[in-house]
């Protein structure tokens, strides 16, 4: 079903990891990302899956949760290792059928790329499950905030993140109202050719569209009653502060970034 | 037989994961043929919840439903089946218009019944004059209509299919008194004309009072009562308890009635309660 995509989602806590400044979050995950990159070989890449495990661990989000994170990338993972199988040809050759081939490097490779695009999911659901968008729109904003010259812009895209962040579940709630709607009239969504079933779509998109619409104005309107105008002079509910939990993780991230360059330069064979 | 009938019904939303909730446990239910069933209940207490199961469009966790004695999960078939014998109309219905014309949105479900055109004009026509709607409106886009009369052109939608059972969540929520007992008199008349069971949800005692036959109670996810209106009516006390309201002419003879005055507590009309103290003091 179309609420179980999770990625995106928001799981409200009070770990660790829940208290980490957004801002310091989001520049953290960055590195990480460019560090799993950075992995040459099966030493460095254990050091980011332990890493990732903390991680996790300190989150206090079920595996189970972040596993059907993963679920809808499968594909992805499964195609792209089979490519790197068949396509890498270096080390033993282990098994050999016409112009296909299997050897140790191909598998090596393939298994080394699927961990990675794990870690990477993984990574930056953790983001998105442990802060909410409107804390992650605010970190950007202030994160981009040195752009002075185009500060304007800069808040008027954030406060568009917003809003379209926020009102995504809504959209996906509406979404299934109506269709529950319509097919309580006897709707039929799931047989026939391509054809007859966009034009079954109809009925559901007409009035998501409608009341998308009829929602905009009204949001529109409630911010102008409350003087919105833009992001001059405006100041701010919550103020961000660095706090110790902050730099702890910035340690941490340090230092796996340091384990990993090392660890990169006294294997250099093993790929 | 009972025309609509549960066993053991329980629903759980968002399996596996945090925010898993039962919304209904253990329903067992048997609604007779011809019935006026008024559903109440605090927001929450899984109204919604259960009237989505009866005509197949959640399926159950654990338990079963039977329509006209069938098992509506049984195939594929009868569950759409199921679909037009038991008519669902949504809360705020007119979020679900459509078509370029009433008429036209109308007969939206009859079509999808694959009725022959006479056929689905007729129950178009029928449906628009059990609502109130006039042949001009029929016309008009669903959309220039005023909300009172948006909310009766979905309800038409849905009676147009003339279900065996007809099944309304919460129609007059958001409604002006007017407009709200034009919509419960015409789901009145639409049962006594007809013969259909109807179930309307609402989390207004009164307005189940003044038109239902039978009361289900529903409270956190479990069926607390279910009754004539004499026997609901009788336990306010429970009813109160729950935190639901029951109506404030019930409370003025409750109360007389404690206080020892010679009436019947068990009043839920205005109108009862006129003829109840007519009598009173005709008596002395
Ligand atoms: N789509 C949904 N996803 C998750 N939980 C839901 C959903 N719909 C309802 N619930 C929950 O199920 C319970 C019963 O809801 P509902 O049947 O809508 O009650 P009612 O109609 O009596 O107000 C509530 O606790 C509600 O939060
Ligand atoms: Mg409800």
């Amino acid at each position: 079903m179309i609420s179980d995509i999770t990625i995106g989602q928001y799981f409200p806590g009070n770990s660790i990891l829940h208290k980490i400044d957004p801002r310091m979050k989001i520049v953290l995950t960055f590195a990480f990302i460019i560090i799993i990159f950075l992995c040459k070989n099966f030493y460095a890449l254990g050091v980011m899956v332990l890493m990732l495990a903390i991680m996790v661990a300190s989150s206090k989000i079920s595996i189970k949760v972040i596993l059907r994170g993963v679920k809808p990338i499968l594909f992805i993972i499964v195609f792209t290792a089979i490519l790197n199988i068949f396509y890498t040809d270096k080390g033993e050759t282990w098994f050999e059928y016409k112009f296909l081939k299997i050897t140790s490097g191909g598998v090596y490779i393939a298994i080394f790329m699927a961990i990675r695009i794990i870690c990477l999911i993984i990574a930056s659901s953790l983001l998105t499950y442990t802060t909410s968008p409107t804390m992650i729109t605010d970190g950007l904003e202030r994160l981009l905030s040195p752009l002075e010259f185009m500060k304007n812009s800069v808040h008027t895209v954030a406060m568009m993140m917003t809003i379209a962040l926020r009102f995504i579940p809504t959209l996906i709630e509406e979404f299934e109202k109506i269709t529950n709607a319509q097919k309580a009239r006897g709707a039929d969504l799931d047989s026939g050719g391509l054809i007859q079933r966009s034009k079954a779509l109809v009925p559901i998109f007409i009035p998501l569209f409608i009341t998308s619409f009829r929602r905009a104005y009204e949001l529109a309107f409630a911010m102008e009653c409350r003087c919105y105008n833009g992001g001059e002079g405006r100041t701010r509910m919550k103020q961000m502060k660095l706090t110790k939990v902050d730099f702890v993780a910035l340690f941490f991230i340090v230092a796996m970034c340091v384990a990993v360059i090392m660890l990169n330069m006294n294997f250099t064979h093993l790929l | 037989m009972p025309i609509v009938k549960t066993q053991d019904l329980s629903y759980l939303y968002s399996t596996g994961t945090p925010f898993e909730i039962a919304a209904i446990r253990d329903v067992n239910l048997e609604i007779e043929q011809g019935e006026l069933v008024g559903i109440i209940g605090h927001t929450g207490s899984g109204k919604s919840t259960l009237v989505q199961h009866l005509n197949g469009l959640l399926k159950p966790t654990s338990g079963k439903i039977f329509v006209d004695g069938l098992d509506i999960w049984e195939s594929k078939q009868t569950v759409r089946d199921v679909r037009f014998k038991v008519g669902l109309c949504f809360q705020y219905p007119e979020y679900q218009l459509f078509e370029e014309t009433v008429y036209k949105d109308i007969s939206f479900g009859p079509k999808n019944m694959g009725l022959s055109e006479d056929e689905i004009d007729k129950k178009v026509r029928m449906a628009a004059s059990f609502v109130g709607l006039k042949e001009e409106h029929l016309d008009k886009s669903p959309f220039y209509l005023s909300g009172g009369e948006k909310r009766r052109a979905a309800i038409a939608g849905v009676m147009a299919m003339e279900p065996k059972v007809l099944i309304l969540d919460e129609p007059t929520s958001g409604l002006d008194p007017k407009g709200r007992d034009t919509i419960l008199g015409m789901i009145k008349e639409y049962r006594q004309d007809t013969g259909s069971t109807v179930l309307v949800v609402s989390h207004s005692m009164e307005d189940v009072a003044k038109m239902a036959t039978k009361v289900l109670v529903m409270n956190e996810s479990k069926v607390a009562m279910y009754g004539t209106v004499d026997e609901i009516y009788s336990r306010s006390d429970e009813i109160i308890k729950m935190g639901l309201d029951v109506p404030q002419i019930t409370r003025v003879f409750t109360s007389l009635a404690k206080c020892g005055v010679n009436v019947n507590p068990n009043i839920y009309t205005v109108n009862q309660g006129k003829l109840e103290l007519a009598k009173l003091f005709k008596k002395a």
